[in-house]
């Protein structure tokens, strides 16, 4: 059994936003294991308790139930977060600040200094191809360069665990693929990625497991394979059919006690299983 | 220790590479630099006016600095996450507050360095200008004469005048810790402002709430609260001041100035202490 | 809850550990300790619309009364150096000056005041108008009693528009007494003394004092005091200063 990374425990978030409205749960007695060295991908429509979930993990937010451990230590303390690095949605970071010296900062805060410090700014801003634009101020940076010097500010200090709030939102497609490639990197290193998305096709890509939240519920967990087989459905993949065979099979079914459930050429996707598990398109928004 | 003061410099670096610290600094400059106009007025009564123009505006100026430059540090930060990616290390709140505290308090640091540096540069001109004037027109006895320079160099001394531009550099880290403390319950950076400036008004009369309330004057239940209430919440900001004495060219004792920065130091931790209690207790 | 409960726990701790200190000190600073308080709600009030302009607010209003001296308007200029040194007690310049326009120029004005037919009036107008000025004295001393600069302005109010010796010699004394007092201020007061009926025998020992000193002391008004006194109280030519 490897190490827990991330343990929640009957994790819930009520917010009471004002005395007339009823309180509104955010999140309910959710329980995640998160294993040290895999990726781990949180789904879920905007609004499901994604977002929320990761601030409670990170002590941003404070559990109304339920407890929180990082490697084993209670979240609130803030030792549990010495390995941690995080990278919010739509994080903006100091505009007055060149990309330098945003990552001198944080590598400070992650308690890096002198040689080591320096020699580790250097390796990341090479990583995330920002070298160009190293002593340019981040106010004159793009979204997809914002992105990346947020990256890199994430991963700063070697972190054991990275967790990254919607990592790909509003980066273009190379620039996620990119993103991706360095999750996968960060993962042959050992490290521990939490990431939440909507981006169905791309945690499928890199997730080991996943968690699928809907109004602030469990509804799924499990392994990419375990959450998308569907027990007793059998998935046929056959190459090269003529279609005179296709008739037959189908014939066959229609004569047996079983049920043709679809017939196409892809497989089952992730994304037909999130539809199925929380009514809802994938791309709803706000 | 570390952490407090990677937030600390880039804090400072953030204000100071805001336009408006040179706005303020600019015209606060100007002012006491324009003061040298309108302090030709007489002999006698030049310097006192030199003295409380150019220290009123470093007081006005370094106040205005504390509370805009300090309203907007944790509002903006909340707003562009910079604080979830912050507080997501291993960084405790209280790091974060005091961080930022010193950050503003540096800036201010500067900006009364700067001001003061002119007036005293200004005072210096100024008696310089008068002694030769003297010496145009001597008094008629040396020992008048004597006399008189003496009273120029004691009326010009910037070494006098320096430990209430001290003050007034401590006044406005109170009021900086103040104003954090307000941010961070505050919905809106304008809200702090807002709140501050009413704050500042309410501090002013501090003193006078604090003898009505504990001379236990005739008053309603309801009056009497409110007295004990501002007595207790609000600081002194009358007891910082020694601008007017300095001015008069009242020297000020050693006891009387320590006392009244251990008071400031102390209101500072305070502030301070209540920032961390409420943004310890904020979910962002 | 928590957080309410630990924001109210150090405002309490906070209040009780501030209020003191701040009574202590604000008792150490002299003029504006001793504002009644009527004066500091009056002083408070105007002070929290200026919010620490006060001092610049103070001399603007001082080169006002001065437009208004200058304007001979006498009821305005009264008005704007009560706010000056509502404004700033601790300033003995505005105490001085207040008095000095208001017991000389006001009172001299009002002497001459050709719209007023009647002298008895015009004499009425002049004291008081002395009146006004010995007050700005007497309050400013009481604000900063030990500035020299306030007595000896008293003293010669007294002496030049009073004509109470007895009042101008005792002020004269008190500015002695403090440090940085002019070194005339000793001899002025036992001058004023002299003039005073039944005082002379006094007078007459502290002048003698005076003389001994050396020759720094011995001015012509001195010698002439002296010399006065003796005739007046029949000092035997033998124990005489001046022979």
């Amino acid at each position: 059994m490897s190490e827990i990374a991330v343990r929640t425990a009957n994790l819930t978030k009520i917010y009471r936003t004002d005395f007339r409205r009823k309180p509104r749960v955010a999140v309910r007695d959710l329980n995640l294991e998160i294993r040290a060295g895999e990726i781990f991908g949180l789904l879920g429509p905007n609004g499901s308790g994604k977002s929320t979930t990761l601030k409670m993990i990170l002590n941003l937010a404070f559990p109304t139930r339920g407890t929180v451990e990082i490697f084993g230590k209670t979240s609130s303390a803030a030792a549990s977060r010495a390995g941690v690095g995080f990278l919010p949605e739509n994080a903006y970071f100091y505009k007055f600040l060149t990309g330098e010296e945003t990552l001198f900062f944080h590598g400070k805060l992650g308690g890096l200094r002198g040689a080591q410090l320096r020699d580790r700014v250097r390796e990341l801003i090479e990583l995330v191809g920002l070298n160009d634009a190293r002593s340019a101020r981040l106010s004159t940076y793009s979204k997809g360069m914002l992105q990346r010097i947020g990256l890199a500010q994430s991963l700063v200090h070697r972190p054991r665990l990275v967790v990254l709030d919607e990592p790909t939102a509003s980066v273009d497609p190379a620039g996620s693929r990119d993103i991706c490639n360095l999750i996968a990197r960060l993962k042959a290193n050992g490290t521990t990625v939490l990431l939440s998305s909507h981006l169905l096709t791309q945690v499928e890509e890199i997730c080991d497991r996943i968690a699928i939240l809907d109004r602030g519920e469990l509804v799924r967990a499990g392994t990419v394979a375990e959450i998308t087989e569907s027990r007793r459905r059998t998935e046929l993949v056959i190459e090269n059919a003529p279609d005179a065979l296709l008739a037959q099979l189908q014939a066959q079914i229609q004569n047996s006690t079983a049920t043709l459930v679809t017939k196409r050429p892809a497989r089952t996707s992730l994304e037909e299983v999130f539809l199925a598990a929380t009514n809802r398109p994938v791309d709803e928004r706000k | 220790m570390r952490r407090i003061s990677a937030i600390a410099s880039t804090t400072f670096t953030e204000l100071i590479r805001l336009k408006l610290f040179y706005a303020v600094c600019a015209i606060g400059l100007l002012l006491i630099g324009g003061s040298v106009f309108f302090a030709r007025f007489s002999f006698q009564e030049e310097f006192q006016i030199l003295k409380d123009i150019s220290l009123g505006t470093i007081t006005i100026f370094s106040s205005l600095l504390a509370i805009i430059a300090t309203a907007n540090l944790i509002p903006r930060d909340v707003e562009d996450r910079t604080a979830y990616a912050i507080l997501a290390k291993a960084v405790p709140r209280k790091d974060y507050i005091i961080g930022k505290l010193l950050g503003a308090i540096g800036l201010i640091a500067l900006s009364v360095l700067m001001m003061s540096a002119l007036f005293f540069a200004i005072l210096a001109l100024r008696e310089n200008a008068v002694l030769n004037a003297l010496q145009q027109s001597p008094a008629s006895s040396p020992q008048d004469m004597a006399a008189t320079i003496a009273t120029i160099h004691h009326a010009a001394s910037w070494q006098l005048v320096a430990p209430a531009t001290l003050m007034i550099f401590l006044r406005s880290a109170v009021i900086a810790a103040l104003t954090l403390f307000v941010s961070t319950f505050a919905t809106s950076n304008a809200f702090t402002i807002v709140v501050m400036m009413m704050v500042y008004l309410v501090a002013q009369l501090e003193p006078i709430a604090r003898e009505y309330w504990l001379q236990a004057r005739t008053a309603g239940v309801a009056a009497r609260s409110f007295l004990a209430l501002v007595a207790i919440a609000f600081p002194d900001l009358q007891a910082l001041d020694f601008g007017d004495a300095v001015a008069s060219g009242i020297v000020l004792a050693a006891p009387l100035i320590l006392k009244a920065a251990m008071l400031a130091l102390f209101y500072v931790v305070l502030y301070a202490l209540l920032s961390i209690a409420s943004f310890s207790g904020r979910e962002l | 809850m928590m957080r309410a409960f630990w924001l109210i726990l150090i405002f309490a701790v906070g209040g009780a550990i501030k209020i003191p200190a701040e009574q202590n000190l604000a008792r150490q600073s002299q003029a504006r300790a001793a504002l009644s308080l009527g004066e500091k709600f009056r002083e408070g009030a105007l002070l929290a619309s200026l919010s620490g302009l006060r001092a610049l607010a103070a001399n603007v209003l001082y080169i006002e009364a001065h437009v208004a001296w200058e304007q001979t308007q006498w009821a305005r200029m009264l008005l704007l150096f009560r706010q000056v040194t509502a404004l700033q007690p601790g300033v003995v310049l505005f105490w001085d000056t207040a008095a000095w326009h208001m017991a000389w120029n006001a009172s001299a004005a009002a002497l001459n005041d050709s719209r007023e037919p009647r002298v008895a009036l015009r004499v009425r107008r002049q004291r008081e108008f002395i009146e006004i000025g010995r007050q700005f004295l007497v309050r400013g001393i009481e604000l900063n009693p030990n500035q020299p600069q306030l007595h000896e302005a008293l003293a010669r109010l007294y002496r030049d528009k009073l004509h109470d010796h007895t009042g101008a010699s005792d002020s004269f004394a008190r500015a002695a007494a403090l440090p940085g007092a002019a070194a005339y201020d000793e001899r002025f007061s036992a001058y004023e003394l002299s003039y005073c009926e039944g005082m002379e025998a006094d007078a007459y020992e502290r002048l003698r004092q005076l003389y001994q000193r050396g020759e720094r002391e011995r001015l012509p008004t001195l010698l002439a005091r002296i010399h006065a006194l003796e005739e007046k109280l029949g000092v035997p030519n033998a124990d005489r200063v001046i022979r």
